[in-house]
């Protein structure tokens, strides 16, 4: 951004900065209440807490695949704001205390909203979510060679099912134009917002300064035992096993090997080290591949399919063939989980039952 | 035999899981339905014009415009007959031509030549009326059927680049003169139709995009272009510390310490956790199922395994952190009621918003491979969610009731068959009855 001219601020400047600032975030909201829910928020008018549990809601929801969004009622919504902002760790217990009724709390949930917002790209994270698909992800490539030499993009070259679609019915077509036009709008609002949104922070220090303090012993809320604690208990258990497996493989080829190979000369033992150095940096991708979330970035997210010849000049994007290479190690991975977690049932099956007298078991035949 | 609340539990489980494969299948469903209407000649939404030439089809529709709505004049109706005409026997003389499979690309381009003044008339009329005569004429079958996988010899790869216009009449004589030509060539081999893949373009058609769509799409793609560049440099230093700083006084307001770890923080964590241990796991299954032939791949291998050992014994402590952590903070890791989120948003929230990738294939059978490999990571991944579930619900049942009496024996069969099989097979328990005497 280049340097602002140095001049004198208009006090009218100033005060409209704000109104401005919020009204740009509110254009790239989904369901943006007005600017003046935001002030009426501010002084925790219960008449901005409706308005703002229902935005909450649109935020932390994801937005459902076909589009079919069952609509709850206020109650409904508020709790599930309160127990998704509760998952992701809102550190303000006010939160949790405002009635379900969705009657009050104008002011916690815009704080509420600007937490989510300072975190993460949440704007753009909303705006992904939604945005309007131009391609092709299911495999559907008749189309594609049909069309082959008619789109505009070169890049491109041939026309997705949702563009010939599109032309085949110019009514439908209007709405997916419609729906592009208002992204653009939206996406236009976020990019302003970026200009814009300093004098909102600034703001929300005042919102925050107009709260009164919290106690500084929260109560606690009685843990509710639930699947998820189960799961990490189960992750420990297959780690320990895994563990005690490795250590019982190894140790008697260890010994084996120790027998056979001591006492060698010195280029063996530059040998071992690049076979150590080399063992390490294996071990090390291996690592960066859970620690890093998945090599591939989503095979399954919204990819738009093109067809090309094979042979293509690669860096366009992902090619079919290495994300076939990624789901078949991810699916030899699942059925080496899933085996797993059966032979643990087994073997707790087994224990529970082998100590009973009098009863045979026959397992079914083998596969 | 389950107690209400668990089956409850189970059947709500069993029931997602069984929508999340409907929803699966209306999609492809839908897919599948645009697809074949596309494949169809489209249906007209006005009066139509009247019909070009009987083809092969019986009841070729003329379809409906496109964005551009303009009634052709007689004139060009008429020339617009003619081109079909042409067109038509150059469809059939060239399915002649290809299946001799000789290489008659000075013909086929002058057919195309011929056909693009056309291509340009009917663009200034009506953008879909080719396509759809054309879609239904070279169509043979009613019905959907895949066409096989385009050989390389076909003109698709061909695409003749038409500068000069041509005017349309001329273009027309021309065109007549060479299919009658060479009908005269090869009509002993004008063989049975054979069914190949072409492009529109081949054809002499051209769909166009609407042109307010075209800007419209141009300029969401240039938006998202800037909107994920900004997001990469630093936008607003001033506005990133403002940022902080409000997060910061969120957390000291609060009173909670922040080093606490939010439940989604957790839960994260455990993921790639159990991740990390399926990947070790199969490291290791690699490893064993090697066979070294000298010592120095032995060497490497008990190397390896040594390796994943201590890597198995770190993931293990930070999960044994996480764990005393979770019951130090009081957390709720999962609490009820809790909105369910799309499956992993992932791929970093700033992957996803760059303009979607292209994945490039090449054949069908690429995409084949890819659809069966999807549906099968996906069919894996919720066998295993339901296994877990399973488990922590019925174990737990099976621990505690009275052993021995048959409701138990039944109950152990049957979560055996679930938990061990898959539910695909049951085991055969017997008993050994006192003797009777």
């Amino acid at each position: 951004m280049g340097r602002r001219r140095r001049r004198r601020v208009d006090p009218a400047d100033a005060a409209r900065a704000l109104p401005e600032a919020i009204a740009v975030l509110t254009r790239t909201l989904p369901t943006g209440p007005s600017p003046e829910t935001f002030r009426r928020a501010k002084f925790d008018r219960p008449e901005a807490a409706p308005a703002l549990w229902r935005l909450l809601f649109c935020v932390l929801s994801p937005m459902p695949a076909d589009g079919a969004s069952p609509s709850l009622a206020l109650e409904a919504q508020a709790r599930s704001v309160k127990a998704a902002l509760r998952f992701q760790g809102y550190p303000r217990r006010a939160l949790a205390q405002l009635p379900d009724d969705g009657s009050q709390g104008g002011r916690e949930l815009l704080l509420a909203l600007a937490w989510l917002l300072a975190r993460g790209p949440t704007l753009e994270q909303l705006l992904a979510q939604s945005r309007v698909r131009l391609g092709d992800e299911m495999p559907v490539c008749e189309i594609h060679s049909y069309t082959r030499g008619c789109h505009s993009d070169r890049s491109l070259g041939h026309l997705s099912v949702t563009e010939t679609e599109l032309l085949r019915d110019p009514e439908g077509g209007q709405q997916l134009l419609q729906r592009l036009e208002r992204e653009n709008v939206r996406l236009e609002a976020a990019l302003e917002w970026r200009r814009r949104e300093l004098v909102f922070w600034q703001w929300m220090d005042t919102v925050l300064g107009a709260c009164p303090p919290e106690a500084s012993q929260p109560t606690f809320l009685p843990k509710i035992p639930a699947q998820g604690a189960a799961e990490l208990e189960l992750v420990v258990r297959e780690l320990q096993a895994l563990q005690e497996e490795l250590q019982g493989v190894a140790e008697t080829r260890w010994a084996a090997w120790e027998a056979r190979v001591g006492g060698h000369g010195p280029e063996w033992s530059a040998s071992r080290r690049a076979l150590q150095e080399a063992v390490r940096q294996d071990l090390v991708a291996l690592q960066w591949a859970w620690e890093r979330g998945g090599g591939l970035a989503q095979p399954h997210g919204p990819h738009r399919l093109v067809r090309t010849e094979a042979g293509a000049p690669e860096g366009r994007g992902l090619q079919a063939t290495e994300v076939i290479e990624v789901l078949r190690s991810r699916e030899a991975c699942l059925e080496v989980v899933l085996g797993q977690l059966q032979g643990q049932c087994r073997q707790e099956l087994a224990r529970l039952v082998g100590t009973l007298p009098g009863l045979i078991w026959i397992p079914p035949p083998g596969r | 035999m389950l107690p209400a609340d668990c089956s409850s539990r189970l059947v709500a489980e069993l029931r997602d899981a069984l929508d999340s494969c409907a929803q699966r299948q209306r999609q492809l469903e839908r897919s599948l339905r645009i697809s074949r209407r596309l494949l169809r000649a489209w249906e007209p939404a006005k009066t139509p014009v009247p019909e070009p030439t009987p083809g092969p089809e019986t009841d070729e529709e003329v379809p409906s415009s496109a964005f551009t709505a303009c009634s052709p004049s007689p004139q060009d109706l008429k020339e617009l007959e003619l081109l079909t005409q042409v067109l038509e026997k150059a469809v059939r003389v060239r399915k002649g031509i290809s299946k001799a499979g000789g290489d008659k690309a000075p013909t086929v381009k002058s057919e195309s030549t011929a056909t693009s003044p056309a291509t340009r008339a009917s663009t200034r009329l009506r953008a879909s009326d080719w396509t759809g005569s054309h879609a239904s004429e070279t169509k043979p079958p009613r019905g959907i059927r895949q066409t096989r996988v385009p050989a390389k010899d076909l003109s698709e790869h061909r695409l003749v680049s038409v500068e000069d216009p041509a005017c349309i009449g001329r273009g027309a004589r021309a065109a007549k003169l060479e299919p009658s030509r060479r009908s005269q060539e090869t009509v002993p081999l004008a063989a049975p139709q054979a069914r190949e893949v072409f492009t529109l373009k081949d054809k002499g058609i051209l769909l166009q995009l609407p042109v307010a769509f075209r800007k419209a799409a141009s300029q969401n793609s240039r938006l998202w272009a800037q909107l994920s560049s900004t997001h990469t440099s630093d936008s607003g230093d001033a506005a990133t510390t403002a940022k902080n700083h409000f997060l910061q006084k969120m957390q000291t307001t609060s009173g909670w310490p922040s080093s606490r770890l939010s439940p989604a923080e957790v839960e994260a964590e455990v993921g790639r956790l159990q991740k990390a241990c399926s990947l070790l796991r199969l490291r290791m299954g690699e490893e064993l199922t090697a066979d070294p032939k000298d010592w120095m791949q032995e060497y490497r291998c008990l190397l390896t395994l040594e390796g994943l050992q201590a890597l198995a014994g770190q993931c293990l402590h930070r999960l044994q952190e996480l764990r005393t952590a979770v019951v130090e903070q009081q957390l709720e890791p999962w609490p009820e009621g809790r909105l369910p989120r799309a499956s992993s948003p992932c791929g970093g929230g700033a992957d996803t918003i760059r303009s979607p990738p292209l994945l490039l294939y090449s054949s069908t059978q690429e995409l084949q491979t890819l659809a069966a490999l999807r549906l099968r990571v996906a069919m894996l991944n919720q066998q295993i969610h339901l296994e877990k579930v399973l488990m922590a619900e019925l174990l737990p049942l099976v621990r505690e009731q009275e052993p021995l009496g048959p409701p138990w024996l039944a109950l152990c069969r049957a979560v055996h068959s679930l938990l061990c099989e898959g539910g695909e097979r049951f085991l055969t328990i017997l008993r050994e009855d006192e003797p009777a005497d």
